[in-house]
């Protein structure tokens, strides 16, 4: 999956060998993060702009100044901005924390849900819904179940022995299971009329976004705090011995990836439910385009993870309108093409 | 409906997170609310209870609304206000005239933006239908908003009373809530005192559903002297296999079917030959769009239902 090229750049961390012969780290960085970001604003005006109810480009633009009708203001403020925000910070936190996932785990079909977190966040969610619980209580009781999962995760692959990558893997994967059953039998035993808000929920439905304020903070920490230890993440993806070796702190930067990761999963399926797809495709199509430099994808993936999400969201919202699509379908439609496209092309 | 009736459950949502005084003063409040049902001001403030518990106010008769549930279509039509009805959701095709009405997604997930664009001064949700995640915001955004959630025979009157309040049209709503009740009245003196039927009443085929008694269509089979041989089972809707339909050796199968003449459920338990029901020839259709959707047809699906049992009485 990387060239021997950006593999030589990420062992020794060095911005003058990576991919891209004329520049240096920081105008490629800049370069292809612009052109991402403006990507992303695109990707949202576009959100902001349609709909299933048309208002028209001039109706628009004098909302957003500050005038038009209370109507179209209701529908832009109240409505589309939040949701588009929403989906940004949910795309992004989920493609964020895939890249993690892959680097920790060293594997490729890691995903943000491959330890068991979205099951926990699942018995969570679906265990309020079925005790009838409001909508605050459900998403709490998602955040709860995630850091649950989390914990038992990361204790019980702590265990007596040593703690690796695949004894992380095999653990989290077993008990993802464990709560895949349980998630079962709630939908089984669960009242008929609850059925179709519990399944919306588990496909990821940006319906349940109610602001965007918390899953867009998480998002600019994330990436603040994350961000400048891309160079001990290119170190840590040559695996844990040259890391050492090299003199990264190994096991705490693990610990603390499997956090970071866990948390931006958490918040992100506390917003809008278990959408898949995008932590898994988005971190692997910026490499193929990209290359592998951890302190460029992380951000990256961020944007593109973000762009993604806000127009499948819209795509869902306006497709079959007024019938709402689960956005699930939209990612893979629009994923699957262009990711297939990119590795069919790659000489990799 | 999982574990318990609609009050208690407005109660916990609404009032448990709040501090003791102001929790007695809301239950006063709701007390007050339930005495008097609606009161019309002299400014024309119409107020009526929903049913949750909610004060729902209205400055003058609503003139447009939006009906998030078939039977809440059906309902506004009833009581008059079918004209008024300016948006509906999947599957509104009672009365005809229903099926013309522009639509804002399905009663599971809500088209918001059509839904507002609409500028509903009504919007009739049904509360455990809908999805609060997406009711909750409209709430929010400062549209009225009338949760129906009938749970027995006279809930079906009362919703039409109300909302002929809301809509100004309670001469007409008055009338047939009138009506319906006189119908559901007969038919309960009628069957009073039959012999009880053993019945075994089936919503969904794959799986098997059925209903209990607390349920309105168990409700109706008890009216009809139906005895439910699934009726004591904690869930509302359960969902069984077909050996223990067997095993209750049910005496009637009455079935909907997945239109309104379908009769393909009943044809599978044909080949059961041991049960009573199939040796008697007690496979009974009746139409699901009357008896399972909570709208005045109810009480015509009763008498289709009693009268399907009365035939069985006779076959013993």
């Amino acid at each position: 999956m990387r060239s021997a090229e950006s593999r030589h750049a990420a062992a020794i961390g060095d911005a003058a060998a990576l991919p891209g012969p004329h520049f240096g780290l920081r105008s490629r960085l800049v370069r292809t993060l612009s052109l991402l970001g403006a990507v992303a604003v695109g990707a949202i005006l576009i959100g902001i702009a349609v709909g299933s109810v048309t208002v028209p480009l001039p109706a628009l633009w004098q909302v957003l100044t500050g005038e038009g009708s209370a109507l179209h203001r209701t529908l832009i403020f109240e409505l589309r901005v939040p949701r588009v925000l929403a989906a940004f910070a949910t795309g992004g936190l989920l493609a964020m924390a895939g890249a993690l996932m892959q680097v920790l785990l060293r594997n490729p079909l890691a995903d943000p849900y491959v330890l068991g977190l979205a099951g926990g966040a699942a018995v969570g969610a679906l265990g309020a819904m079925l005790l009838g619980l409001g909508m605050v209580a459900v998403s709490g009781s998602a955040f709860t179940g995630a850091l649950v999962s989390t914990i038992m995760v990361f204790g019980l692959a702590h265990g007596t022995g040593s703690w690796t990558p695949t004894r992380l893997l095999l653990t989290g994967v077993v008990v993802a299971a464990g709560w895949g059953a349980l998630i079962t039998f709630m939908l089984v035993i669960g009242p008929t009329e609850r059925i179709p808000g519990m399944l919306y929920w588990l496909m990821g439905d940006l319906s349940y976004a109610r602001s965007p304020w918390a899953a867009l903070g998480t998002l600019a920490i994330a990436l603040a705090v994350i961000s400048p230890l891309g160079r001990s993440l290119n170190v840590l993806a040559r695996g844990p011995m040259q890391a050492a070796t090299l003199g990264v702190a190994v096991r705490p930067l693990e610990w603390g990836i499997y956090i970071a990761a866990s948390l931006l999963t958490a918040a992100a399926v506390t917003t809008a439910g278990t959408i898949g797809f995008i932590g898994l495709i988005v971190p692997h199509m910026l490499r193929l385009m990209f290359g592998a430099d951890q302190r460029l994808l992380l951000p990256a993936a961020a944007l593109a993870g973000g762009t993604l999400l806000v127009l499948a969201d819209t795509l869902a919202r306006i497709v079959i309108a007024p019938e709402q699509l689960p956005v699930g379908v939209i990612t893979a439609l629009l994923g699957v093409p262009t990711f297939l496209y990119l590795l069919y092309r790659s000489r990799f | 409906m999982v574990c318990c009736p609609v009050e208690s459950m407005y109660a916990r949502s609404a009032i448990a997170r709040r501090p003791p005084v102001m929790m007695l003063a809301a239950v006063l409040l709701i007390a007050a609310a339930s005495v008097a049902t609606s009161v019309v001001a002299a400014n024309g403030r119409v107020c009526v209870v929903d049913d949750l518990g909610r004060d729902v106010c209205l400055d003058g008769a609503a003139r447009r609304i939006v009906a998030l549930s078939p039977a809440a279509t059906e309902l506004l039509f009833a009581a008059g206000a079918g004209d008024r009805v300016r948006g509906a959701v999947d599957y509104s095709d009672y009365p005809e005239a229903a099926r013309a009405i522009p639509r804002v997604g399905s009663h599971a997930r809500l088209d918001m933006e059509r839904l507002v664009a609409m500028q509903p001064d009504l919007i009739v949700a049904w509360h455990s239908g809908n999805p609060a995640e997406q009711v909750a915001p409209l709430i929010a955004l400062g549209l009225t908003v009338f949760y129906t959630e009938p749970l027995q025979f006279e809930d079906i009157a009362t919703s039409l009373e109300r909302l002929g309040r809301l809509a100004g049209t309670e001469t007409t709503a008055d009338a047939v809530a009138a009506g319906y009740r006189a119908e559901i009245a007969a038919l309960r003196a009628r069957y009073a005192n039959t012999a009880p039927v053993r019945v075994f009443y089936q919503i969904w085929d794959e799986p098997v559903m059925t209903v209990n008694d607390t349920h309105l269509i168990g409700q109706a089979l008890q009216l009809c002297g139906g005895v439910n041989v699934f009726g004591e089972l904690g869930r509302q809707v359960p969902r069984l296999d077909r050996e223990s339909v067997l095993a209750a050796e049910p005496e009637a199968i009455v079935a909907g079917g997945m239109g309104e003449d379908d009769t393909d459920w009943l044809d599978d338990w044909a080949r059961f030959k041991e049960m009573p029901a199939v040796q008697r020839g007690n496979l009974y259709f009746v139409p699901p769009s009357l008896i399972q959707r909570p709208t005045p047809r109810l009480a015509d699906g009763t008498g289709v239902l009693c009268r399907k049992l009365e035939r069985a009485r006779a076959q013993r």
